[in-house]
C-alpha cells in the first residue's frame, strides 16, 4: 500500500525530555495488546487490539481525516486509510481481525486447501453472505473470480494484482486479451469455479503463500458481474460510485437511509454517502447477518462518519481529545499534542496509542553511479549517519524505533534478520553514527584522508519540499557534508520526487532521502522483493531506488518466493535482509509507527494489519 | 449597452480558453507528478502505466488533449476522441485523476460552501468597512478616525490563517477557551441552511475582518477626495443639508472604486481565494479542493476549478461594469 499516512506525518522533533518521558513510562492500563512487544513501542502507548469486555452496541463514531481514501472501488483500493473503510465494509477471502499477524478466513469458510505442491489453492465460500442493496443476492465463487479479473482493467488500475497474482495460470493470456479489449474483464483460466461455493486457483509455481496473503487484500472482495459490468465498461470504471458491500457496514447509497434501513427497493445503488475529499457516511448493511455468516467482526457502532479536510493536526487532535465519539484517521497528532498527552499535562495517556505500521524509511544511495557504486563509500555513509537524528525529524521514539535493517517488526524474518539490534555489522551499530568507522570505510574506498575528495564528491539529492521530509533531507545533507560531499539538494513535491526523479533511473539523483516501503501484507516478500530485487528495476516507476542489482540477492529472492514452510521462509528472507545490508544500498533509519488518538468515551481498538483504528471493533461508551 | 455586453461575453469566453491553455502549459512544462504513475501504484510495470496513460488519453499529443478538453467543456461534439476519453460535453470537465469522480460534480459539491462563506463575509465586511470608512472620512483626524485606521492596519497585517486559529482557540465550541461559536469542521455536521450559516459565523468574521479594513481605508481615502470636490461645495452653498450632501453626493461618487474592488474580490473568493479560511475552519469549498488537487497533480480538477474561477471573475467584472452605468450617469457603453 502507498505511504500516504507516512507522507502526512507532521514535521518537527519531539523534545529530548519527551523521549525520556516516553521511555520511562510504566505498564499499560487496560485492554488487550496485540503482539507489539518486539516493536519498540513504549508500554503506555501500546494499542488495544481487542474490544474490552464492556464494549457496547450502538452509538455514532466520527473519524477525522486530513485527506481522502484513494478509491472506494475495492479493486483499486490501496491506502492504509482506505483499508480502514474496506475492513469494515467488505469481506475478503481472507481477513484481518485486529490482533492477527497472519490472515484468517473471512469470506472463505476455512483455511484454503493447498495441493499439487502449493500450485493449487482451493477456497470454499461461506454460506449466507449477501451483497448489500440493490444486489441483495448471496455471494458465489464467480463473484470473487470476477473481482480479480476486473482488477486487471486499466480503468480499475489495481496497484498490486500483477505483483502477487501473476503466477496464476493464464495470466499472460489475460494480459493479451486486454490489449484487444480494454473495458471487458479478461478470463483468467487459472481461476476456476466448479460450483457456486468453490474457488480453485491454479498457479504456475509454488507461490501459494504470497498469493493467499494477497487474497486478504480488497481485490478479493466479491463483485457481482451482472451489476458491475456496465460500470466497468466505462473508461475509467465507475463502479466506485456504486459499490456494493458484504461486510457489516456499507457506505450509504440511494437504497438505504442514514440508519441503514432499506427505503427504496428500485434504487440504483448510487453512493449518496461518499463525497470525495469531504465525507464518507457509513451505515449498517441491512443484508449482513454476522452470526449466520460466521463474521468475526462485532460491529458495535451504529454509524461511522469520516469527515475529511482537517489540515491542521493540532486543532483536529484537540477536537478529538476534548470531544466525544471521535477518532483520528490519516494524521498523527502534532508534537505539541504528543507532549501534552505523554506528560499527562492535558489529556489522559490512554487517549493516544502507537501501532507498528509494518513499514520502513531509508535513504537510497544510487548504486549505479559514482561515488555510491563503491560499496565502501556506501558503508561509510551509513556509518557516519546519525539515524536517531533522522528519526527525530519525524517526531521521536513514539514514531518508531531506529531501523537497523529493512524487515520491520511483526513481519516474519524480522527477528531472523537481527530484530531491533540488527545484524552484526560495524557500520550500522551506532544509531548516532560512528565517524571512526566511517573514516575506515572511506579509506578502504581510496580516500586516504577519510573525506571524499574529487569531482565524484559533487553529488545530487532530490527530496521533499515540505516538512517532515524536508527536515529529514536537510539533516541528511549535513551528515553527507561531514564526509566531504558537496550536495546539490533539489526540494520538490513528494509525488514529483517519486514520479519524475527517484523512480526514473535515467533521472535519478545520487541520493533519495525520503523513500520508504510499507508492507502489503505480513510477509517479508512484500517488503524486500520490489525495493531490492534487480529483476524489479523498471525504466520508469522504479521502486528499487538504490537500483541494487546483485545476482546473488536476485537469485535468493527468486527462490524464497516459492518457500511454503513458514519458519524456513522467515529464515530465508531474514538471510536476504542480511545480504542486502551487506551491500549497504541504503541507510535504514526508522520502522514507522502510526500514532492514533481518540476521545475519552471511545473504546478504541487498533488493527495491526493497517495500523489504523478498526472501525468494526471500536465502540462508544454511552 | 447590449452590444457591449455581447462583446464582453465573447471576450470572456476567449479568456476562459486562454486560462485553460495556460494551466495546460504550466502543468506539462513545469515538473509535476505523472498522473498515470500515481494511478498505477508503486508496483506497476511500464506496460501497465502505458495502458493507463492511453486510457486517460495522456499518450495523445498535447494539442489533441487540449482541443479534446475544450471540445468537452464547450461543445456537444465527439471530436478528438472525446467520447472515448471521458465522454462528450458540453460542460464536461472530465474525471478526477484521483477519485474518478466527475470534476463537475466535485465543483458543484464544493461551490455552495464557498458561495455561502463569501456571501456572509461580504455582508460583514461591507457592514463593518463602509460605515467605518465614511465616518473616518467625515471625522477626519478625530480620535475615532485614528482608532479605526490603526485597527484596520492591524487587521490588514494579520494573516488570515493566524487570525482564524486565534479565533478558533478563543471562541470555538470544541477547541476554544470560551465556547461560543461552532468549531472546526462544524460545516460538515450542519444539515440545514441556518445550521450552515451558524457554523460559518466565525469564518465570516475572520474573512471579513481583513477585507473590511481594506475597504474602510479605500472608502475613507475616496470620500476625502470626493468631499473636497467643487460640486460638493456647490451643494453646500445651495443650502443642501450635510446629511444629504454626504449620502446623495459624496457616497455615490466615492463608492464607485469600491464597487470595482467588490466585483474583483467576490470573483476571486469564489474562484478559490478563500483557501486559508476554508483550510483553517475545514470548510469543504473550492479553495480547499484546489490545494488538494495541486498537491496530487490532479490536472482535471485544477483545470476545472481554474475555469470556474475565471468564469466568476469575468462575470463579476461584467456585473461591475454594468453597475457603473447606474452609479455614475456619465458612464455610457457602446
Amino acid at each position: 500500500m502507498r505511504l500516504t499516512r507516512l507522507r502526512l506525518l507532521l514535521p518537527a522533533m519531539l523534545l529530548v525530555a519527551l523521549v525520556g518521558v516516553l521511555s520511562s513510562c510504566g505498564d499499560s492500563g487496560g485492554g488487550t495488546e496485540g503482539g507489539t512487544e518486539s516493536a519498540g513501542i513504549p508500554s503506555d502507548f501500546k494499542a488495544p487490539t481487542a474490544a474490552s469486555d464492556n464494549a457496547q452496541q450502538g452509538g455514532d463514531l466520527t473519524v477525522l481525516n486530513e485527506g481522502d481514501i484513494d478509491y472506494m472501488d475495492p479493486g483499486a483500493a490501496y491506502y492504509q486509510v482506505t483499508y480502514m473503510v474496506t475492513l469494515a465494509t467488505q469481506r475478503t477471502l481472507m481477513g484481518w481481525p485486529p490482533d492477527a499477524t497472519e490472515p484468517v478466513p473471512d469470506l472463505a469458510e476455512g483455511q484454503p486447501e493447498e495441493t499439487d505442491g502449493g500450485k493449487t489453492i482451493t477456497f470454499t465460500i461461506r454460506d449466507g453472505i449477501k451483497f448489500s442493496p440493490p444486489v441483495n443476492r448471496e455471494v458465489t465463487s464467480a463473484d470473487v473470480k470476477y473481482a480479480i479479473e476486473r482488477s486487471l482493467l486499466p480503468g480499475v488500475a489495481n496497484g498490486y494484482t500483477r505483483a502477487y497474482l501473476a503466477d496464476l495460470v493464464g495470466f499472460k493470456e489475460a494480459e493479451q486479451q486486454l490489449k484487444q479489449d480494454k473495458t471487458t474483464a479478461p478470463d483468467l483460466k487459472g481461476i476456476e469455479t466448479p460450483d457456486d461455493k468453490t474457488l480453485v486457483l491454479k498457479l504456475t509455481r509454488s507461490s501459494s503463500i504470497p498469493v493467499i496473503q494477497a487474497l486478504s487484500l480488497p481485490v478479493s472482495a466479491p463483485v457481482p458481474e451482472e451489476y458491475a459490468k456496465e460500470f466497468d465498461a466505462e473508461s475509467p470504471s465507475t463502479y466506485g460510485e456504486q459499490v456494493v458491500f458484504t461486510g457489516p457496514y456499507m457506505v450509504q447509497n440511494d437504497c438505504v437511509d442514514s440508519s441503514g434501513k432499506v427505503t427504496d427497493q428500485d434504487c440504483s445503488g448510487k453512493l449518496t454517502g461518499y463525497s470525495p475529499g469531504k465525507e464518507i457516511s457509513i451505515v449498517r448493511n441491512p443484508n449482513w447477518d454476522g452470526e449466520a455468516s460466521g463474521d468475526f467482526r462485532p460491529a458495535y457502532a451504529d454509524t461511522i462518519t469520516i469527515q475529511e479536510g482537517f489540515s491542521d493536526p493540532t486543532s483536529a487532535s484537540e477536537k478529538i481529545l476534548s470531544g466525544d465519539s471521535q477518532l483520528s484517521g490519516d494524521f498523527p497528532p502534532s508534537p505539541t499534542i504528543v507532549k501534552d498527552i505523554a506528560t499527562g499535562a492535558k489529556f489522559a495517556k490512554d487517549q493516544m496509542v502507537a501501532v507498528p505500521s509494518g513499514g520502513n524509511r531509508y535513504v537510497a544511495l544510487n548504486t549505479q553511479e559514482p561515488p555510491f557504486d563503491d560499496v565502501n563509500v556506501r558503508k561509510a555513509v551509513i556509518a557516519n549517519s546519525d539515524r536517531e537524528a533522522l528519526r527525530n525529524t519525524r517526531g521521536g521514539e513514539l514514531f518508531g524505533p531506529v531501523a537497523t535493517h529493512f524487515i520491520p517488526p511483526l513481519i516474519p524474518g524480522f527477528e531472523e534478520a537481527g530484530g531491533l539490534t540488527g545484524p552484526d555489522l560495524d557500520y550500522i551499530k551506532d544509531p548516532n553514527g560512528d565517524p571512526a568507522v566511517a573514516k575506515k570505510y572511506m579509506q578502504k574506498a581510496g580516500f586516504k584522508s577519510g573525506q571524499c575528495e574529487g569531482s565524484d564528491c559533487d553529488i545530487t539529492m532530490v527530496g521533499d519540499d515540505a516538512p517532515p521530509g524536508l527536515k529529514t533531507a536537510t539533516q541528511f545533507k549535513s551528515q553527507l557534508e561531514e564526509l566531504g560531499f558537496n550536495v546539490d539538494f533539489q526540494p520538490v513535491l513528494h509525488d514529483v520526487m517519486y514520479t519524475k526523479f527517484c523512480s526514473v533511473p535515467t533521472q535519478e539523483p545520487n541520493v533519495c532521502p525520503n523513500v520508504g516501503w510499507i508492507k502489503d501484507f505480513n510477509d517479508p516478500q512484500s517488503i524486500l522483493q520490489v525495493p531490492f530485487s534487480g529483476d524489479s528495476i523498471n525504466p520508469s516507476n522504479n521502486s528499487n531506488w538504490p537500483q541494487l542489482d546483485d545476482p546473488a540477492i536476485n537469485k535468493a529472492i527468486d527462490q524464497a518466493v516459492t518457500i511454503t514452510d513458514e519458519q524456513q521462509r522467515a529464515e530465508e528472507w531474514g538471510k536476504i535482509d542480511d545480504m542486502i545490508m551487506d551491500q549497504a544500498p541504503a541507510v535504514p533509519w526508522v520502522w514507522d509507527n502510526d500514532v492514533l488518538v481518540r476521545s475519552e468515551n471511545v473504546d478504541g481498538v487498533a488493527n495491526l494489519f493497517n495500523g489504523e483504528w478498526d472501525l468494526a471493533y471500536t465502540s462508544v461508551s454511552k | 449597452m447590449l452590444r457591449y455586453i455581447v462583446r464582453r461575453v465573447l471576450w470572456g469566453i476567449a479568456l476562459l480558453v486562454l486560462a485553460s491553455a495556460v494551466i495546460f502549459v504550466i502543468f506539462y512544462v513545469f515538473p509535476s507528478a505523472d498522473p498515470a504513475k500515481l494511478r498505477a501504484g508503486r508496483q506497476a510495470n511500464p506496460a501497465v502505466i502505458a495502458s493507463i496513460r492511453e486510457q486517460l488519453g495522456l499518450s495523445d499529443p498535447l494539442w489533441e488533449q487540449f482541443l479534446r478538453y475544450l471540445t468537452q467543456v464547450f461543445t456537444p461534439f465527439d471530436l478528438f476522441g472525446a467520447a472515448e476519453h471521458g465522454g462528450t460535453g458540453p460542460f464536461n470537465f472530465g474525471r478526477s485523476f484521483g477519485s474518478n469522480a466527475p470534476v463537475k460534480d466535485i465543483i458543484l459539491d464544493r461551490l455552495p460552501a464557498t458561495a455561502l462563506l463569501v456571501a456572509g463575509a461580504v455582508f460583514f465586511w461591507l457592514l463593518m468597512g463602509l460605515p467605518t470608512g465614511i465616518i473616518s472620512a467625515i471625522k477626519r483626524r478625530s480620535l475615532l478616525d485614528r482608532a479605526t485606521m490603526v485597527t484596520s492596519l492591524a487587521l490588514i497585517s494579520a494573516p488570515v490563517f493566524w487570525l482564524g486559529l486565534v479565533a478558533l482557540y478563543l471562541f470555538a465550541s470544541d477547541v476554544g477557551k470560551i465556547h461560543i461559536f461552532p468549531g472546526i469542521g462544524s460545516y460538515l455536521e450542519a444539515d440545514t441552511f441556518w445550521a450552515r450559516c451558524w457554523s460559518l459565523f466565525l469564518p465570516w468574521l475572520v474573512l471579513a475582518a481583513a477585507t473590511a479594513a481594506i475597504y474602510a481605508r479605500y472608502l475613507r481615502s475616496s470620500m476625502i477626495d470626493v468631499m473636497s470636490e467643487d460640486y460638493i461645495r456647490t451643494a453646500r452653498a445651495k443650502g443642501v443639508g450635510e446629511g444629504s450632501v454626504i449620502m446623495r453626493h459624496g457616497i455615490r461618487s466615492a463608492i464607485t472604486p469600491i464597487v470595482t474592488l467588490l466585483g474583483l474580490d467576490v470573483g476571486l473568493l469564489l474562484a478559490g481565494n478563500a483557501i486559508l479560511t476554508e483550510s483553517v475552519f475545514n470548510i469543504p469549498g473550492i479553495g480547499h479542493e484546489i490545494v488538494v488537487a495541486i498537491n496530487r497533480s490532479n490536472l482535471p480538477v485544477i483545470q476545472g476549478i481554474v475555469l470556474f474561477g475565471a468564469f466568476f471573475i469575468v462575470t463579476f467584472n461584467l456585473i461591475v461594469d454594468i453597475a457603473y452605468a447606474y452609479l455614475d450617469p456619465r458612464v455610457r457603453y457602446r
